[in-house]
């Protein structure tokens, strides 16, 4: 984990590719994608239903690490149409105490009164204190930006033709992008400029990049 | 039999004893391999026999007769009108039609309605035909199968196509003939078994055509300056316009598109006067232009024409007269096909000039020579329970009248890819369909095949259907955009994965011409002509080829065989050789040479076992694994024909390397195993799996928007498998087919022997050698790891946009 400070606010970046906002007691998470396993499924394209669960065991993990009083999607919480993941999903937030909020994304086509009926708030984006929060990557000038939409992704060099490619977080001057949280997601490599930082995430942990010309 | 000869004579032709041969074992009912190389009349031999016996019954026969299978559609273009021109001399009337991709869908319609006597088509057209609901009554009096060139199809998943549909067909057409056509190859009897089946009614007939062909390497001047390493070649232009010059009609073949585009560009600069006769042939060109390529040489109207693997087969170009090769060949039957393209007129021998790319690639000229004199044509290899095609063939019947799974599989186990398969694979396979391969089904809404109330399995969604039919044939590349001018006129298609690292105004080299860029624009590529002289080239990907093992053996024998040292190429390697010796050596028979250096790159310990490509892989990640397990280490690995390359960022110990005996036989095949799943090989393996499977779809011609929810790529899930299901029978075969095409388990087990009665010989060296150097400039790597991933990531870093434009 890496605590970053953005406007004297605290955000820990975590393995997952969440961030908790520390002041607020918030967790942030961009493109979980959910119910993609099953609209492949739905169409005749096997993937193993294994995946499914894993968000929710994924994000019990997360909310039980810090005290959470709220949970901001930053968009693409669901993949496509509703299927049966809807089911699973209802009984995830009905046993859920934070305040959940969703940002909408360009994946997210279920209806809005759907998820209202759940209990979500439902917004566009949204701004709080110095920041803003939407689900594609835009500049908002005065805010600091969070957001999602890219899958950021970083491929990392080294000594002897080695290279790897690893999802993390984006840090630019004036927004950060988070990974996917979803699990069957794929990545987005980002070009960084001298003034970004790239945050990479492994199973455990979260390390920040160097940068070389 | 007399009809023929009359033809023949009225032809002024006179038909060879091949061909005499086919005519009486088809009269006599036989099945058949025919071995005759290509233009030497093959397609007479067999048509005629099938004409023949159509005149003996003096009435016509009704429906579908003959099916003939050619792997290229320009061909299939070129034999219809060969077998239409006999058919209606000798049996006026009678139709032969063409149905390829490019039939378009009322001519199919037609053809569904009004069946021809004879069908010209491709192993992909002939499932689409399987996936008919009618298809039974459109075959039922179909007689005989030719499928012509086997030899390029039966190491190839197309090779396993034609199989399983010939085990299908025969299954309701029990007295169906099959005759097969092949140029000469290793293993004749295998490739004779696979198509015809157990049939003990067959022969096999083999053209008496031995043709002389002269080798000529072109050897540069100044041996000191011509470089160690590289693909193109271009050093030799001035020899290659001189041979222009002096023969009436060359070709030059080269083994990738873009080699093709280069030099048709430096040739047309080093003599204008050639535009206007010169021309470029390749895969990517649009088929209107390559026809009247073939055309112009045909009359003699071309003085050169560069040109890929496009013209390996088919049509006969008699005025060919002398014949470049850029590089590497790869295999002495490829090269002798090559070859075979020139001097077609008889007593007149097949030249060839091998132009090496790089210094020590005149050594292979050397070795290939020797191959063609032992005629020591390469065997094909035949794939082995490619699940992926045969989960494509059982959608293929599912979208069309359905199957039951009882009946079936027999069928399936007749042929020679899948004739292992168990029942419980097999029920995997039918519960990969049905189920999505899981087994509970609580909230599950897969839909894919149906078990219909009688036991039928079908599909029964629209959707599906229609995304198989339209992703149906094993031939795996990138979606492909057309290139069109901004004014109209195709000028052929281009990979989009190139396109889409060009940006508007840019300009890139294609078919030929510089263009500009203007717009993408649904699917098409839109540009203009462009005065500017430097221009992008578009590195097709694919056409990486391995070295044959026949070669490597040849390479071998005569890299430490006195017989050739006075011959003009070891001459010529002279001074290389002698730099070799001076900071390495140039091992000998009992000696097994490991080099060791370092650059700025990292550390460099090469290899050299002078096996062949294929087997060079399966080494570097064998002791790579083992070498990793002795300490924390990283690879990245490269290899070629003649040795490979561990390169890491520390060194590892050569006192621990040579006490711990790593090149022990002892658990070779196990550790084999685990390094390939380290090192991820397969990765590469699953793209085509993923695609051929179903499980990545490439999107619809011309609307991509619809299936954008579903798109995914082959890479995830590889991942998925990998972590969640590593029982998957398609992610179990990526790591069976990087076995068995990659690496010939059986021949590593003695090569590794070998090495055991080998001195090795560890050379410190100051700087690369000219060995090592096409090895160590070589980009693409494979990688082995056993670090530990946070401790890898804090030595890397991340390379910044270089500031552009």
């Amino acid at each position: 984990m890496i605590e970053i400070v953005i406007h004297q606010q605290h955000f820990i970046l975590h393995p997952s590719g969440g961030i908790y906002w520390k002041e607020t007691q918030t967790w942030l998470l961009a493109d979980v994608h959910l119910g993609k396993v099953a609209h492949f499924r739905k169409h005749g394209i096997a993937v193993p239903r294994k995946i499914e669960g894993i968000f929710y065991q994924k994000i019990d993990r997360l909310l039980k690490k810090f005290p959470s009083k709220r949970v901001i999607f930053l968009g693409d919480l669901f993949h496509s149409y509703q299927n049966n993941e809807w089911y699973l999903f209802e009984a995830w937030v009905n046993k859920q105490k934070a305040k959940l909020i969703l940002i909408q994304g360009n994946h997210d086509i279920i209806p809005v009164k759907e998820f209202k009926i759940l209990g979500l708030t439902v917004v566009d984006s949204f701004e709080e204190d110095e920041f803003y929060f939407t689900h594609y990557p835009i500049e908002k000038e005065p805010y600091f930006v969070f957001c999602g939409h890219l899958h950021p992704g970083a491929k990392l060099m080294g000594i002897g033709h080695q290279q790897l490619k690893l999802p993390c977080f984006y840090q630019t001057p004036k927004k950060l992008i988070l990974p996917a949280f979803g699990s069957f997601t794929g990545l987005h490599l980002v070009s960084p400029t001298t003034e970004d930082q790239v945050y990479a995430i492994t199973e455990n942990a979260v390390l920040e990049i160097e940068k070389k010309n | 039999m007399k009809e023929l000869f009359s033809w023949f004579k009225g032809q002024k032709w006179v038909p060879q004893d091949f061909q005499i041969e086919c005519w009486t074992a088809y009269s006599e009912g036989k099945n058949g391999m025919l071995h005759a190389p290509t233009g030497s009349g093959k397609t007479y031999a067999l048509w005629g026999a099938i004409l023949q016996d159509t005149i003996k019954n003096k009435q016509y026969p009704l429906g579908l007769q003959v099916l003939w299978i050619t792997p290229l559609r320009a061909l299939a273009t070129e034999i219809q009108k060969a077998t239409q021109r006999m058919t209606t001399d000798l049996c006026p009337g009678l139709k032969v039609e063409l149905r390829t991709g490019d039939s378009p869908q009322s001519e199919r319609t037609r053809q569904k309605r009004s069946p021809s006597f004879g069908l010209i088509t491709t192993p992909e057209s002939l499932h689409v035909l399987i996936s008919n609901k009618e298809h039974k009554r459109y075959f039922e009096n179909l007689q005989i199968i030719v499928v012509d060139e086997w030899h390029e199809l039966l190491g190839s998943k197309r090779g396993v196509q034609i199989e399983l549909a010939l085990a299908y067909l025969r299954s309701f057409l029990p007295k169906l003939k099959v005759w097969g056509i092949s140029a000469t190859l290793g293993n004749k009897t295998l490739a004779r078994k696979i198509l015809l089946g157990n049939t003990k009614k067959y022969t096999s007939i083999t053209a008496q055509i031995q043709k002389e062909i002269k080798v000529i390497s072109i050897i540069p001047n100044k041996m000191e300056q011509f470089p160690w390493r590289g693909h193109l070649g271009i050093h030799l232009l001035p020899e290659v316009l001189k041979l222009i010059e002096k023969n009436k009609t060359t070709l030059l073949f080269t083994n990738t598109r873009a080699q093709c585009e280069i030099w048709f560009h430096k040739i047309l600069e080093g003599n204008p006067d050639l535009a206007g006769s010169i021309a470029m042939h390749h895969g990517s060109i649009d088929k209107k232009i390559r026809l009247w390529v073939e055309d112009a040489l045909r009359k003699e109207e071309l003085k050169v024409v560069v040109c890929t693997s496009s013209l390996d087969l088919g049509v006969d170009f008699s005025p060919v007269e002398s014949c470049i090769q850029i590089g590497s060949p790869k295999g002495v039957g490829r090269f002798i096909q090559r070859a075979g393209r020139s001097g077609h007129r008889p007593n007149v021998p097949s030249k060839i000039y091998f132009l090496p790319t790089y210094a020590l690639e005149l050594i292979e000229s050397v070795a290939l020579q020797e191959g063609i004199k032992q005629q020591k044509i390469e065997d094909r290899i035949p794939y082995l329970n490619a699940y992926d095609v045969l989960l494509q063939f059982l959608m293929t019947l599912a979208v069309g009248s359905g199957f039951y799974p009882d009946t079936l599989f027999p069928v399936i186990k007749k042929t020679f890819c899948y004739q292992t398969l168990d029942q419980k694979k097999w029920h995997w396979l039918l519960n990969f369909l049905v189920k999505g391969s899981q087994s509970l089904e609580h909230y599950d809404e897969y839909k894919k095949v149906n078990v219909l109330a009688n036991g039928l399995l079908q599909v029964t969604h629209k959707g599906i259907a229609m995304r198989h039919r339209l992703s149906m044939g094993t031939i795996v590349s990138d979606a492909d955009l057309k290139v069109r001018y901004q004014k109209g006129g195709y000028l052929g298609a281009i990979e989009e994965w190139f396109v889409s690292k060009l940006n508007p105004g840019d300009v890139f080299t294609f078919s030929g011409h510089n263009l500009e860029l203007i717009r993408l624009q649904h699917m098409e590529v839109i540009v203009k002509k462009s005065k500017i002289k430097k221009a992008k080239v578009p590195a097709w990907m694919g056409g990486r080829m391995s070295f044959s093992a026949h070669l490597s053996d040849l390479l071998k024998l005569t890299l430490q065989n006195k017989t050739h040292k006075n011959s003009p190429e070891f001459v010529a390697l002279e001074p290389i050789f002698r730099q070799q010796q001076k900071e390495s050596i140039l091992p000998k028979p009992h000696e097994f040479l490991i080099e060791r250096f370092h650059t700025k790159e990292g550390c460099h310990t090469l290899f050299y076992p002078f096996e062949g490509y294929a087997i060079h892989e399966a080494m570097a990640s064998l002791i790579a694994y083992r070498i990793s397990l002795l300490r924390p280490i990283s690879f990245t690995m490269s290899y070629n024909d003649y040795g490979f390359e561990l390169l890491s960022d520390q060194a590892f110990d050569k006192i621990s390397f040579l006490d711990n005996d790593l090149f022990t036989t002892q658990y070779i095949l196990e550790d084999l195993e685990k390094s390939i799943n380290l090192s991820e090989m397969a990765r590469r393996r699953f793209r085509d799996i993923a695609v051929i499977s179903g499980l990545v779809f490439q999107g619809f011609p011309n609307k991509p928007t619809k299936t954008k929810h579903l798109q995914s790529g082959s890479q995830l899930f590889y991942n998925v498998f990998k972590d969640y299901e590593p029982d998957n029978l398609l992610y179990q075969q990526a790591i069976e087919e990087t076995y068995d095409h990659g690496m010939e388990r059986g021949r590593l087990l003695k090569v590794f022997e070998a090495i055991q009665r080998q001195n090795i010989v560890w050379k410190e060296c100051n700087q690369p050698t000219p060995l090592s150097f096409p090895i160590i400039t070589d980009r693409m790597r494979t990688k082995l790891s056993s670090e530990n991933i946070e401790d890898r990531i804090k030595k890397m870093y991340l390379q910044l946009e270089k500031a552009s434009r």
